[in-house]
């Protein structure tokens, strides 16, 4: 086990411990648009874990997913403010 | 721009051929990067005999780029130092930044920027296109002119010395 | 002298990645503590952006090869351009939707702004709706 394991492993904790706090700010979140901030940040955060994870694994094709999700994640939350704005009250 | 488009293909064209034909180096990213640049830098050098304009811009590009990796980093530090020191030091305002661009390409290219970095988010652009709404996490009332002023002299001004 | 290069390029990239960590753990944290949407948002943006681009590019200094380099970049890239597009969007919506903002907020010069949308709300409303109709 040398540092970068090491530093690989205490990065993967810590993204986890973020993924939580995200969590719990889209459970409690007083509005909806509250919980969409929330989502951009998890997947910000999945990002970071996936290209951890495939560093320890060795599976470098999961790059590949990572660059998918940082297009997709702004689409997400682009669509969701444009039903909220369509949505009549 | 043109140029531009130009000889990033050509410098992108040297890299392959580097590779697959000479063998010059492995497959490292730090070469690749090297001979990128070296390649690019050449380019850009030639350049001062037919397009005077875009052998002007880059060094402004790069500056713009450099200024702004530095502010980003600067902004995230100081609201790392607010969120988790106990008490709030932020004193949110949302304010008009009166503006002198006047294109999409511009106003974008401002509003995506001001939006990444000193405690500023971009809200609207009012409707005559002559402001801009920003919301600051730290505006003091005495303050607000500098600010203003801070922001228009480091953004607006490079971007518009780049596209005009 | 004998320098380790391996053990150079692991440092670098440790240290890109703890600090890509640290600040997506204030984001996370900010987005818990601060007072209203507003604050949230404008920390959250920047702390996202700038500690999932230091993970990524810590990786990628570790990897040191040309196709992961570019794969690397055109991550960076996607979202240094489409995460203040996002929160644009999303905060104009929160503006329009009245989300209310945190009292301490100096509202003086956004006065005008939004005397104006109360005047123009029915007006788009209206368009909202012949728009979806039409589609």
């Amino acid at each position: 086990m040398n540092i970068f394991d090491t530093t690989l492993l205490i990065a993967f904790f810590v993204l986890g411990v973020c993924l939580l706090l995200a969590a719990i700010r889209f459970a409690m979140g007083p509005s909806l648009l509250d919980r969409i901030t929330a989502f951009d940040l998890i997947v910000a955060n999945v990002i970071g874990i996936i290209v951890i994870y495939s560093k320890l694994t060795r599976d470098f094709e999961l790059i590949d997913v990572a660059l998918i999700l940082s297009l997709f994640g702004f689409l997400g939350s682009i669509s969701f403010t444009y039903y909220m704005l369509r949505r009549n009250n | 721009m043109n140029t531009f488009l130009i000889h990033f293909a050509i410098a992108a064209y040297a890299v392959t051929w580097a590779i697959g034909k000479l063998n010059w180096f492995d497959d490292s990213a730090a070469m690749t990067i090297l001979v990128f640049l070296v390649a690019f830098t050449f380019l850009w050098l030639s350049s001062i005999l037919y397009d005077r304009n875009y052998f002007r811009k880059i060094p402004k590009v790069l500056g713009l780029f450099f200024f702004f990796l530095k502010e980003l980093i600067m902004a995230n530090l100081k609201i790392a130092y607010d969120i988790i020191t106990p008490r709030y030091f932020m004193n949110p305002s949302i304010i008009a930044l009166p503006l002198k661009a006047s294109t999409d390409l511009e106003i974008s290219l401002l509003a995506n920027m001001l939006t990444l970095t000193p405690g500023s988010l971009s809200v609207d652009v009012s409707e005559d296109r002559k402001e801009l709404y920003v919301h600051l996490l730290y505006a003091d009332d005495e303050k607000v002119e500098s600010i203003k002023k801070e922001l228009k002299d480091g953004f607006e001004k490079r971007i518009l010395a780049i596209t005009r | 002298m004998d320098i380790d290069l391996e053990f150079v390029k692991e440092i670098i990239s440790s240290a890109f990645i703890l600090a890509g960590v640290f600040f997506m753990l204030v984001a996370s944290i900010g987005l818990l503590r601060l007072p209203d949407f507003y604050t949230r948002m404008s920390a959250i943006t920047k702390g996202a952006t700038l500690g999932m681009g230091m993970i990524v590019i810590g990786i990628g200094v570790y990897f040191n090869d040309t196709e992961i380099m570019l794969k690397i970049l055109a991550i960076l890239f996607f979202t240094l351009i489409t995460s203040p597009v996002a929160a644009h969007a999303i905060t104009r919506t929160a503006i329009y939707k009245k989300v209310p903002l945190w009292k301490k907020t100096d509202l003086k010069e956004f006065q005008n702004y939004l005397q104006k949308r109360e005047l123009d709300k029915d007006e788009v409303e209206d368009q909202l709706q012949k728009n979806s109709k039409r589609l």
